[in-house]
């Protein structure tokens, strides 16, 4: 019964998703990508922070690679757009195996704050080449409307859910848990370590490499500021934390609530948008700090427990 | 003797990186909270300082005891309201507690952001320079510099010869130890947070003079603190005089050399480098 709710509550939100941009446009599509979007940064994030334990500030660099690379291959080499996205993600996804190859040694504080360093670094070697136009940015042939980047960043997004679904379940999630809970334990029980936080870490540097290139074609113009967005990075962070880290509904409700909230407090307070933003998280943390998703999931625990008691004779 | 102004200006500038650095320091030692609000807390006492003297001519060095009483009520009040209200239970309490100051340093520039403005700015105080032998020493430099190290063994000698420095020191060490011999961790912890960030705010008055700032540089400031800190080994504070002055030394011949965009990546490149391969810092001791 309860299950029965449960996949007829998805099933209502997928059809939601695609039939959105058949009654939506101007505005309300705009908002409905950009909640997607986040949904889908927030899945990313989710996979190497959340299962894994390693709380990255920088994931947004494959974002951005995935965006400049899109942008160079649609606007010099005239490729077809979903192929240059597709290409970009894939180019952020191999460009993260050196990497975490290196950055996966440090633990804790020092792989969030090298992860943020990473991402600065990269965001000033792109800008210095000049093939990416530096500081000014680079215009895209803006033939493409919103309507097929929405559904690219639709598909993005399930497929992140479905992955993190397949984790919640499999050896390979488990095994990025006991990582989270003790490395040192984790690897004694035999857990390939390195094996299995650079697959993570490949998997959240996919999903944002993937959406980057939707939103290069999305703003039709990027400059470094957009690709490498600090408070896309942020919000990403906020969403998860919001839902709940490291489950597999927790991203999916924090994004659909703090999209909402965000874009109404962008829009109206656009001074102090960041100040509120940072203020909530501080709020957030001391009042929810496990997230939506696992209080409600605890309160129809206890509430069935106690249901349980008093039908017992 | 380009090369020796460089070094010059390495040192000077490697002077107030310290200060800061060892507010940084205290706040990992007594916590093991990475402060990713610290360049928040220099910033916005920089932007004051500005701020004080294009409004009231107040010369920076007056602002000073007054951010420092600031920042050292600012940094009591976040501990007790805020980090300490952390579940400490919950197995990502490092995470939880790094998010956290990741928050507050975007809350802290967005009310610097709607209370000041914008705008770069810096004091122009003591522009001139002495000449010694050829090379110069920028006034304001040199003042900065001073006024750091005095700051900085102030800071040493209430670590070394007070009881609540004795007892902060105790905490960094072992926790346990302290917690045994009827150490008071939890207003240990409030008086470093409370110090680290004064530090980091006189820091940020210093700062007001030799560079020219917004308010939404914390960044730049945190990092350049988590970067000497690195290099010297976090908890160590030999080590994150000396991180500083290899972090002042690299900024000015990386600047001279490859131009300030790629000296901006400086403090990335060498903590990254450092972590990697020294992760205790140079004068870390190894632990199995």
């Amino acid at each position: 019964m309860k299950r029965a709710l449960g996949v007829a509550t998805i099933v209502a939100t997928a059809l939601l998703a695609i039939a959105a941009p058949l009654r939506l446009d101007g505005y309300w599509l705009n908002l409905a990508y950009v909640t997607v979007l986040s949904v889908a940064l927030a899945y990313g994030w989710n996979i190497i922070s959340g299962y894994a334990g390693y709380f990255s500030f920088g994931q947004i660099a494959f974002f951005g690679i995935g965006a400049y690379a899109t942008a160079l291959l649609v606007a010099d080499e005239r490729w077809p757009w979903i192929i240059a996205a597709l290409a970009g993600g894939l180019l952020a996804c191999a460009l993260s195996i050196p990497l975490g190859y290196v950055m996966l040694r440090l633990r804790g504080p020092f792989f969030a704050m090298g992860m943020f360093g990473m991402a600065q670094m990269v965001r000033v070697l792109v800008t210095s080449i000049p093939a990416t136009g530096a500081g000014a940015g680079l215009f895209l042939p803006p033939s493409f409307g919103l309507v097929p980047v929405y559904y690219w960043t639709l598909a993005i997004a399930a497929g992140a859910i479905g992955v993190t679904a397949w984790l919640d379940r499999s050896a390979f999630g488990l095994r990025l848990q006991a990582l989270r809970e003790d490395e040192h334990v984790a690897a004694t029980l035999g857990v390939d370590a390195t094996r299995a936080k650079m697959t993570a870490f490949a998997l959240s540097a996919l999903i944002p490499g993937l959406l980057g290139g939707g939103y290069a074609l999305f703003l039709t113009y990027i400059e470094p500021d957009a690709a490498f967005s600090a408070r896309l990075d942020l919000q990403s962070i906020v969403m998860a934390i919001l839902g709940g880290v490291g489950t597999v509904w927790g991203p999916l409700v924090g994004a659909l609530v703090m999209t909402q909230i965000s874009e109404a407090l962008w829009a109206t307070f656009p001074q102090v948008y960041l100040m509120i933003f940072g203020g909530m998280l501080v709020a957030l943390l001391i009042a929810l700090p496990r997230g939506i998703v696992p209080a409600i999931a605890e309160r129809v625990r206890r509430r069935a427990a106690v249901g349980a008691v008093e039908a017992a004779p | 003797m380009i090369l020796a102004q460089l070094a010059i200006n390495g040192v000077l500038l490697g002077g107030v990186l310290a200060l800061s650095a060892l507010g940084f320091n205290i706040v990992f030692g007594v916590m093991r909270v990475v402060n990713l609000a610290h360049g928040d807390f220099v910033v916005l006492s920089a932007v004051f300082a500005v701020f004080a003297f294009e409004q009231f001519g107040i010369n920076p060095l007056l602002v000073l005891p007054v951010t420092i009483v600031a920042g050292f009520v600012a940094g009591a009040l976040v501990h007790r309201l805020l980090l300490r209200r952390l579940p400490g239970e919950i197995a990502s309490a490092e995470a939880s507690s790094l998010t956290l100051t990741f928050g507050l340093s975007y809350f802290l520039a967005g009310a610097g952001l709607a209370t000041f403005g914008g705008r770069f700015a810096s004091v122009p105080y003591l522009t001139g320079a002495y000449q010694l032998g050829g090379l110069q020493f920028p006034q304001a430099r040199v003042l900065a510099f001073v006024v750091a190290v005095l700051l900085s063994l102030a800071f040493a000698l209430v670590l070394r010869s007070t009881r609540i420095g004795r007892a902060i020191r105790a905490t960094s060490q072992n926790l346990d130890g302290a917690l045994a011999c009827g150490v008071d961790v939890d207003r240990v912890r409030t008086a470093g947070f409370a110090i680290g960030t004064a530090v980091a705010t006189a820091a940020g008055t210093l700062m007001s003079f030799l560079y020219n700032l917004n308010v939404q540089q914390g960044v730049l400031f945190t990092v350049n603190a988590f970067a000497v800190v690195v290099i010297g080994g976090l908890g160590n504070y030999t080590g994150a005089v000396l991180g500083a002055l290899i972090l002042g030394l690299c900024e000015s011949f990386a600047s001279y050399f490859a131009g300030a965009t790629l000296a901006e990546a400086a403090p990335y490149v060498l903590f990254i480098l450092v972590l990697l391969v020294a992760p205790n810092g140079i004068l870390g001791r190894r632990t199995a």
